[in-house]
């Protein structure tokens, strides 16, 4: 609830100093709290924030006007500014909640938001053959590299091919096997698994909505003496 | 590709959202059907959606000499169709939001809307067009992977241009602006996922038959000899 309260925060409140408040408390509860790594945490935060970067840089120029087709957009680099404030801090944002909230875990609680039982369970299938996947893949990609499969042109497009089929063969196969093994165990098309029982923590809730709520009046208070 | 975390105000956000949301409730239906007629589709869902998931995952080698990475949302609406594409879609980007930090879940509707909605359905449209006026398979292979890839940034430039209008040319410049971004990368890039998208299926013909019939791509009898004879050329 924390991290997805302070996404929405980021994307409602002005983005100064809203979404700096936001980043702020993100981070601080990240490297504290959630006790993630730095190290860990830049890691994950540099894929989107190199996206924030580049899309905050479209705003700097503007088509057309008196001075050229392209030219530095009047204003341009404030609203790019609000806007890379306004995306990485609901970046971080959304990484606290995937940080802190196993993916096992959330999927089978789903059924009970109204999501379909069967759409669960192929998302569920999703999760779970989807990282076997990408760690066969990583090591058929290895084997090409051994065999010089990438240092040529034809050869990347020859092997990048293979790689793509070889997804599909062994996700398949992958599949099949699993229903034999399910269908052996009396499956009768649902996927039940143990989900770890989780209270919810009235003192947790508490402090959270106390945090999004400080976060909220701090910004309406300091918005218009630091505009 | 996709549109970052916060990328957008919040009620474009949630426009698209509303908007992806019959596609999606669609898509879940049929899948819902499906699963309940044949309970073991489940699991070769679930590996559709982990074969769309890596397949995003892969290095695309480009024409320019840049590397990117394919959508998968035409190969994936050729082998399971656009529904189906829907939901899984749906799901992947989900995951993707999450676990690879790439895209948000405030622009998940907007990215559904380009990439599980708009790009499956156009290149499904490009593929099943070029296929009923006989064009070999491979042909419609390429188009519906390079029409799904074009189509799903053609839509992303307009929810761009939406977002932030252009300060002096409004809508149209920020429009141009974005989709010529995009042009100068995205077309170089769709010519190669269509490519590969062509060398995928090749190797798929030869290796799982079996499935690929059992999907539909290819019919049983006569047709399927001369899918097979249209694949080998």
């Amino acid at each position: 609830m924390l991290g997805l309260g302070l996404t929405v925060l980021a994307i409602s409140l002005p983005p100064w100093p809203g979404a700096a408040l936001v980043l702020g408390t993100a981070l601080t509860v990240l490297l504290g709290p959630a006790g993630v790594p730095a190290r860990r945490l830049w890691r994950a935060y540099r894929v989107p924030l190199g996206f924030c970067v580049t899309g905050a840089v479209t705003l700097l120029f503007q088509v057309g006007g008196p001075d050229g087709f392209v030219t530095l957009a009047d204003g341009g680099p404030a609203r790019a500014g609000l806007l890379l404030l306004r995306t990485s801090a609901a970046s971080l944002g959304v990484l606290l909640f995937a940080f802190t909230t196993p993916m096992s875990d959330l999927l089978p609680r789903l059924v009970r938001a109204g999501v379909p039982a069967p759409v669960v369970d192929v998302a569920l299938m999703t999760y779970r053959t989807g990282f076997l996947l990408l760690d066969s893949v990583r090591r058929v990609r290895e084997a090409q590299a051994a065999r010089l499969g990438h240092t040529t042109r034809a050869a990347q497009w020859r092997s990048t091919a293979g790689l793509g089929a070889i997804a599909f063969v062994r996700a398949f196969d992958r599949a099949a096997r699993l229903q034999a093994g399910l269908a052996g165990r009396g499956y009768e098309g649902t996927l039940r698994v143990l989900v770890p029982e989780a209270r919810v923590s009235l003192r947790f809730t508490a402090a959270s909505l106390l945090l999004l709520a400080a976060v909220t009046a701090a910004t309406l208070a300091l918005e218009s003496p630091l505009s | 590709m996709h549109i970052a975390e916060g990328f957008l105000p919040p009620a474009h956000a949630v426009a698209w959202g509303v908007a992806s949301a019959p596609f999606v409730v669609h898509g879940a239906r049929s899948l819902t059907r499906e699963v309940r007629e044949h309970p073991e589709s489940t699991l070769l869902l679930g590996a559709a959606g982990a074969f769309t998931f890596v397949l995003s995952a892969l290095k695309l080698p480009s024409v320019t000499g840049s590397c990117s990475h394919p959508t998968g949302t035409g190969l994936g609406a050729i082998l399971f169709r656009p529904p189906i594409m829907a939901v899984l879609g749906t799901i992947v980007l989900l995951f993707q939001a999450l676990l690879l930090a790439h895209g948000g879940l405030t622009t998940l509707g907007a990215n559904v809307f380009s990439m599980a909605i708009v790009g499956p359905w156009a290149g499904y449209g490009a593929y099943r067009l070029l296929r009923r006026f006989g064009a070999p398979l491979m042909a419609g292979v390429f188009a519906g992977a390079f029409v799904a890839d074009l189509s799903t940034y053609c839509v992303t430039s307009v929810q761009l241009a939406l977002a932030f209008p252009d300060p002096s040319s409004g809508f149209l410049g920020a429009l141009g602006k974005f989709g010529s971004i995009f042009a100068v990368t995205q077309i170089p890039l769709a010519i190669s996922e269509g490519l590969l998208t062509v060398l995928v299926m090749r190797l798929l013909v030869q290796s799982s038959k079996g499935d690929l019939t059992r999907l539909g791509v290819f019919l049983s009898g006569k047709r399927n000899r001369t899918e097979s004879e249209a694949a080998a050329r």
